[in-house]
């Protein structure tokens, strides 16, 4: 693992952060009233915060802290992000689905 | 300026009631937020800096594992810039009704339009409860509020995070909000096949040089929904992209 992001460099990822989403929320607001969105292109839009936020969380909790994969049911995230799962497939509450996720990976991680 | 037209402030206060019930869910993100930013390792004056200048939950929250694992900064910012592509889609539908506006208000409206308020906003215009005037002045009023009560909550979060002990291990609620803004889109055939097909990659190429990984899973997952969306029966066309 490196080093974390910090400094100038840091200030450099918040500003593009904030440049790319207001281009983003602007876009068709700001262009010309011609431009239009085809169906496919759409689609693909729609699902990519879906696929790019689950392309983070995966390797995040089986692969936290070092490069190997771990999907023995020792590890503390992806107990976690079971517990996390479970609540949400009954309930829609983000608190509860924070609570739940974190105190099952911190009793993993005291008791396993 | 003389102030302004009666009329226009009224439907500015209408906009700023119709939110009102949604602004605990606003809050309660704002909160996660803040939590999670100082928690993945930013100090408290970067955190409000980015709160303030991003205003983007997922975003911020996207970027924050790969700021804490040193990646490249052209891979955080691309990555910010696929997990907003969803508000393309929104520009193109709001920009029928603001088309009349000057270039500044659009700019201005489209910096403080969120998944909230976007979806609250189509929803008065297809029930028909949209005022017939000022329509950017009741924009203004959702939007507003829903920014005051995320800021006010994010830095609430950043501070309150700052004086909770690092072993308590509360870096780990970032990716557990991913987890809460994912799980319910996944209800969606589409999105789940595409979840699958970018989880399983990310895993598989996450050797790649560049950390090209993230991107050549996010793209394969994308079109895997695409995919998958085109092969689902036209009647259940319902919307899998609520992230809010």
């Amino acid at each position: 693992m490196s080093e974390p992001v910090a400094g100038i460099a840091l200030a450099v990822v918040i500003v593009g952060l904030a440049l790319t989403t207001f281009l983003t929320r602007t876009s068709f607001l700001l262009a010309g009233s011609r431009l239009r969105l085809n169906h496919r292109i759409e689609v693909a839009l729609r699902h990519a915060p879906v696929c790019t936020l689950t392309a983070i969380i995966v390797p995040d909790v089986l692969m936290h802290g070092g490069a190997a994969y771990d999907f023995s049911l020792l590890n503390p995230r992806l107990i976690g992000t079971l517990a996390a799962g479970l609540w949400l497939c009954w309930s829609r509450n983000i608190l509860g689905c924070l609570a739940s996720g974190m105190i099952a990976c911190s009793l993993a991680r005291v008791l396993l | 300026m003389t102030g302004i037209e009666p009329a226009r402030r009224e439907v500015f206060r209408q906009g700023q009631r119709a939110i009102l019930h949604s602004l605990p869910g606003a809050a309660t993100w704002g909160l996660v937020s803040g939590v999670a930013m100082v928690k993945g390792g930013l100090t408290v004056p970067w955190a409000v800096f980015m709160s303030l200048t991003v205003y983007a939950g997922s975003a911020q929250l996207a970027a924050l594992p790969l700021i804490a694992t040193g990646m490249p900064l052209w891979v955080i910012v691309a990555t910010g810039l696929i997990t907003n592509l969803r508000f393309v889609i929104y520009s193109a539908a709001l920009r029928p009704y603001f088309a009349e506006e000057p270039l500044r208000r659009r700019a201005a409206l489209g910096f403080f339009m969120t998944d909230f308020t976007f979806t609250l906003f189509m929803r008065a215009a297809q029930e028909g409860w949209l005022p017939a005037r000022h329509r950017d002045a009741w924009f203004a009023g959702v939007c507003s509020n829903n920014w005051i009560t995320w800021q006010a909550s994010a830095i609430t979060g950043i501070v309150a995070a700052s004086y909770v002990p690092t072993d308590w291990g509360l870096e780990f609620t970032g990716t557990l909000a991913l987890i809460a803004l994912v799980g319910p889109a996944l209800r969606a055939r589409p999105a789940l096949v595409g979840a699958v097909a970018a989880g399983v990659i990310a895993l598989l190429a996450h050797g790649l040089p560049y950390r090209l990984g993230l991107f050549v899973a996010a793209i394969i997952g994308i079109v895997a929904a695409t995919l998958a969306d085109d092969w689902r029966p036209r009647e259940t066309t319902v919307d899998s992209g609520s992230t809010s």
